[in-house]
């Protein structure tokens, strides 16, 4: 074996070790353990072709979450899906303030004894899911994977204004989907501002 | 709500996401000791943000895939012929 196959052998280690990152990511955006193993197997085929274009050094996972975006938003362009709204105007909600107006004490209780201990488990993953796909892309890198603005900007080819307005709508569009599956009963002014 | 309410709320999603200079931070901090409601609302939001993290984390790659790309990093790295 020569110097170049140990070389390249290692330095593809270096992008095995993010499989499972890379996979939650693609279930979040495919939404289907099938196509989200599909997702996962196009971006490390292209990322052993583009191997070289890789800089050692330089922020591995970052680069791998580039390509698998870029697949995963061609493959939409692709199919014909049509894009989701991303300019729509979001209504400002949050849980801890609907909460506050119900005349709940959220300050005594976790956002994980109002969601998930009263839920059926799975509810965080199905709310993200349903969440438009800018929005979602943003979401999931910055919260689940905990990139920097300034990475997302660079992964996803946008603003970091962009990286943040889209969080934030992000955020309370899922903090309201999340309220909805906990069943609370929604305000008259929300269930207006809805779609 | 009074000013110092409205600046710092305008930093939480910064300060949660640790997107802040230091003396930023410090500035949000020494707001959130002096304001209980202010501090209530970033506890919450901070929390949330962990909670999305904790319950998507929990899929793993299945085996097959993991195997076929160790295979991919091994196989063709050999060199070739």
């Amino acid at each position: 074996m020569d110097q170049r196959g140990v070389g390249m052998s290692s330095d593809f280690s270096l992008f095995e070790r993010h499989l499972d990152a890379l996979y939650r990511s693609a279930l979040r955006l495919t939404r289907k353990p099938e196509d989200a193993e599909d997702l996962v197997q196009e971006t490390y085929l292209r990322a052993y072709r583009y191997r070289n274009r890789f800089k050692p050094g330089t922020n591995e996972k970052a680069w791998l979450f580039t390509i698998m975006t870029n697949v995963f938003r061609n493959r939409l362009r692709k199919r014909g899906a049509p894009e989701d709204p991303i300019d729509q105007p979001g209504t400002d909600f949050s849980i801890y303030d609907q909460m506050r107006r119900d005349g709940m004490p959220v300050h005594l209780m976790s956002p994980e004894e109002i969601i998930v201990d009263r839920g059926f488990g799975d509810e965080v993953k199905h709310a993200l899911e349903e969440l438009p796909v800018p929005m979602r892309m943003v979401v999931v890198l910055v919260d689940v994977e905990d990139f920097s603005y300034k990475e997302v900007a660079s992964i996803l080819g946008i603003k970091i204004g962009t990286v943040m307005s889209r969080l934030h709508r992000g955020r309370q569009a899922l903090q309201k989907k999340l309220w909805e599956y906990s069943g609370r009963p929604k305000a008259p002014s929300l269930a207006v501002g809805a779609r | 709500m009074g000013d110092h309410c409205e600046q710092t709320m305008r930093r939480l999603n910064t300060y949660i996401d640790r997107e802040l200079s230091d003396s930023e931070v410090r500035n949000v901090k020494a707001h959130l000791d002096d304001c209980p409601p202010c501090e209530q609302v970033f506890d919450f939001q901070a929390e949330m943000k962990r909670l999305v993290r904790k319950e998507c984390c929990t899929d793993d790659a299945p085996a097959r895939l993991r195997d076929w790309v160790r295979q991919l990093g091994t196989e063709k790295s050999k060199p070739a012929g």
